[in-house]
């Protein structure tokens, strides 16, 4: 089984491209904004310029930073392609999409700004009318904002706006009348059923699960199995695991019966390498702490002893100069000199002075004694330090057994001793780890209420704490006190240290002479995911979105309630012609998976067919750039004059975009007063 | 001050002012930004009129299907429910797991079900 690793691939930074063919022309501008990418070209273009991921990042300003002259040239607002490392500015990230309609227009600004100038657009306004796609049943406040947003701030002459599924099913099949459109989406899937070119408005569905849930569900069930590596785990890898190794599958049930095979199980994991630093084998880095904590001690050392000496020498000088009082007072000296050095060491007689002479002289004595032994302690702690550190841990027999060990291993023959050896080691390990497991079940029992261990244990202490009066002799003898260690949790014994401590030794000892027993792995082997039943398990979300708790029907289930909303006929040539669109219709296996489930709802040798459009990311972009070509578009733009005349709601309704309803009453939602 | 002029540095040429949506430069206009959710409520309590189609009004119908239940640890067909963390597993080897999880995987496992609330 080969290793799979995470390419995590970089977005390339887009150009700016040149305006000059285009300049003074009208040719329009198409930008398909979708919730996931923006793919935006002239309508010239045979497909679009630049496809970027609809992101901001607006990092802080780090103060610490502020005077720094390179914090200044890293941009503080990375847009589309420029992010170069999406998982670094992950919580910084912002998306003018609130699920699949446009709510934040600042971030929408600063992608139009993006997109315009990497056109090349250097002129005092986009004179170019702008083909912008949207959602299904866009909120009227929504495509106001942007009506606005367009018309004032970057002047355009007009806008169209299509729906982007619309877009896609005129570019692939524009000469078939029926359809049902299955549109996935990053946020939403579409079910929308086309007759006679015309999108029934009423009888379409939203699926609110989305690319983007697959992604997070999959990142979440990763990070879950292997908490350890939580962190390298990152939604972007997610993304290539489901662009790379996730499959939908014909029978979702079947498929998981089949990875109860343990043969299946290891011939269809796919393992998938992290990327790890090599990290130094443990037993070198505990000698290395060994070293650094011995250094650390003996320059401790060292800083005392130039305490005690820097004192020794303090001492000695106070004890001549106290002397030298003494001397004054037998000589007799009166007078000035001899108070200020009394009132110096603050001596009121010569009863006083003895005394402290006294003190003086036991303090040096003493401090000249610990340095003495300090020096000592130095040279004589050398010697045991040179015995190896695993000898602490000794079997009385331990010398006899490296012995054969030795021999052992030079000799075959003498491979009995050396099983021996090693028995031994792994019983007494056992017995260590048997005994662990039994307490922690003795535990659990205990805290649980209804094991016997449990019941038992209530039983003790209700009757420990009936009182009775008259002939209670507990605690007479000793033994009665032993009832307490039953009752108590741990069951009396807890997992000793120097249990703990007998294992670790056991597990070093054992390593040493049969490093293959033990499970030391590969230090990439940790590093490693196993991705078996989550390849299966994370599209299948879009069919069942009960798996992460959503109460919608999945994908299948709704496409059968789409159809059953027709009457049967009309269901026969909807059925016949289903076209599957949006990135995530690459998804291998889904295509069979749709016709599956389809014809398991249809009548009995009815016509189901279903298809995937080619290149499905870019559908929309194409239907667009077709619908520009249409001898109708010049008359179905939305002006700025329009914009100024029937206010900002307002738009033209052109065959593949949402029907226009004036918000009732004549209130709008939000209009600002001027 | 110096924020200002560099703004005004940056305003690409096509654009008649630096950020038009900007909610702290534009002082004239109010602008409250509105969630999704707040967009639809309000949207819902107007009078349309009859048969309008409105981004609420398309959503999936709720699931006609007694959910399957699968083992949240490995995605298995489950059995079985561990009262004591209300997880679902499959066997006996993922319950001796499930015993050793600490809690915060436990809730992790299932809220990304959908299922950590009391009530549900």
């Amino acid at each position: 089984m080969d290793l799979l690793e995470f390419k995590d691939q970089k977005p390339e930074p887009d150009m700016f491209h040149s305006y000059t063919p285009l300049r003074n022309s009208t040719t329009p501008i198409i930008i398909d904004n979708g919730s996931y990418q923006c793919r935006v070209g002239w309508a010239t273009n045979s497909e679009p310029l630049f496809v970027f991921k609809n992101l901001v990042a607006k990092l802080r300003k780090e103060r610490y930073k502020k005077d720094n002259v390179e914090s200044s040239q890293v941009p503080l607002l990375q847009v589309g392609n420029d992010i170069i490392n999406i998982e670094a500015v992950r919580f910084q990230l912002k998306s003018q999409f609130d699920k699949n309609i446009v709510t934040h227009f600042e971030a929408q600004e600063q992608l139009f700004d993006y997109t315009f100038s990497h056109l090349g657009i250097d002129t005092e306004t986009i004179a170019h009318p702008i083909v912008l796609t949207e959602a299904f049943a866009n909120p009227n406040s929504s495509r106001q904002y942007m009506s606005e947003l367009l018309f004032e701030c970057y002047n355009v002459p007009g806008i169209s706006y299509g729906i982007d599924s619309l877009f896609g099913r005129y570019y692939t099949e524009p000469e078939q009348e029926n359809a049902l459109i299955v549109s996935l989406g990053h946020h939403t899937c579409h079910i929308i059923p086309v007759l006679e070119h015309r999108a029934v408005f009423e009888n379409v569905r939203r699926l609110n699960t989305g690319g983007q849930h697959i992604i997070t569900f999959l990142h979440k069930i990763l990070q879950l199995k292997y908490p350890a590596h939580s962190t390298s785990i990152t939604l972007s890898r997610a993304e290539e695991l489901l662009h790379s190794i996730c499959e939908v599958t014909l029978n979702y049930k079947e498929e998981l019966m089949r990875w109860l095979d343990s043969d299946y199980y290891e011939q269809n994991i796919k393992k998938i390498q992290l990327p790890y630093a090599n990290t130094v084998t443990s037993s070198l880095t505990l000698e290395q702490q060994k070293e650094r904590k011995k250094e650390l001690a003996r320059r401790l050392t060292e800083i005392n002893a130039r305490k005690r000496e820097e004192r020794l020498a303090e001492d000695e000088d106070k004890l001549t100069q106290l002397l030298h009082i003494q001397e004054m007072f037998e000589v007799g000296v009166v007078g000035e000199e001899l108070e200020n050095a009394l009132a110096e060491f603050q001596i009121k007689n010569s009863n006083d002075l003895q005394k402290n002479i006294g003190n003086l002289n036991m303090r040096i004595v003493k401090t000249k004694m610990k340095i003495k032994s300090a020096k000592f302690a130095e040279e004589a702690e050398e010697p045991p330090v040179k015995q190896p550190k695993t000898n602490k841990m000794v079997f009385e027999t331990e010398k006899d057994m490296n012995e054969y060990l030795q021999n052992a291993k030079k000799m075959v023959s003498c491979c009995d001793y050396y099983k021996n050896f090693n028995n031994f080691f792994f019983s007494q390990r056992q017995e260590i780890l048997n005994r662990k497991t039994l307490r922690k079940q003795r535990k659990q029992d205990m805290a649980k209420r209804r094991t016997a261990a449990g019941q038992e244990r209530m039983r003790i202490i209700s009757q420990l704490a009936r009182k009775e009066k008259g002939n209670d002799d507990f605690g007479l003898r000793d033994e009665d006190w032993d009832i307490y260690k039953t009752i108590s949790k741990d069951g009396g014994d807890t997992d000793s240290d120097a249990e703990n401590e007998k294992l670790v030794a056991l597990d070093e000892t054992i390593r040493e002479y049969e490093p293959n027993e033990l499970e030391e792995v590969n230090p990439g082997e940790t590093y490693q995911l196993h991705v078996g039943i989550e390849r299966y398990r994370a599209p299948e979300l879009l069919f069942k979105p009960y798996m992460s708790g959503s109460s919608e029907a999945g994908l299948s289930e709704v496409i059968a309630y789409v159809l059953s909303l027709f009457k049967p006929s009309d269901q026969l040539l909807l059925a016949a012609n289903v076209i599957i669109i949006g990135s995530l219709s690459s998804l291998r296996g889904l295509k069979e998976r749709l016709l599956s489930d389809l014809i398991s709802v249809r009548p009995f040798q009815s016509k189901v067919s279903v298809t995937v459009a080619k290149s499905p990311g870019l559908t929309a972009w194409l239907g667009a750039k077709k619908w520009t070509e249409h001898p109708e578009f010049e008359k179905k733009l939305l002006t700025r004059e329009m914009y100024d005349e029937f206010g900002p709601e307002y738009f033209l309704m052109q065959p593949f975009s949402n029907l226009y309803c004036k918000t009732p009453n004549g209130q709008t939602i939000d209009v600002e007063a001027v | 001050m110096a924020t200002e002029d560099i703004k005004i540095e940056n305003k690409p040429s096509f654009k008649t002012a630096a950020s038009y949506f900007d909610s702290k430069n534009n002082g004239n206009k109010k602008k409250t930004w509105k969630s999704l959710k707040q967009i639809i409520s309000s949207e819902k309590t107007l009078p349309w009129p009859e048969g309008t189609v409105l981004y609420s009004s398309i959503n999936a119908p709720p699931s006609f299907r007694p959910p399957e239940k699968f083992s949240d640890l490995s995605g298995l067909p489950a059995l079985y429910t561990d009262p004591a963390t209300r997880l679902r597993y499959a066997n006996k080897e993922e319950y001796a797991t499930i015993l050793d999880l600490p809690m915060d995987i436990t809730a992790g496992y299932l809220a990304l079900r959908g299922a950590s609330s009391i009530v549900g």
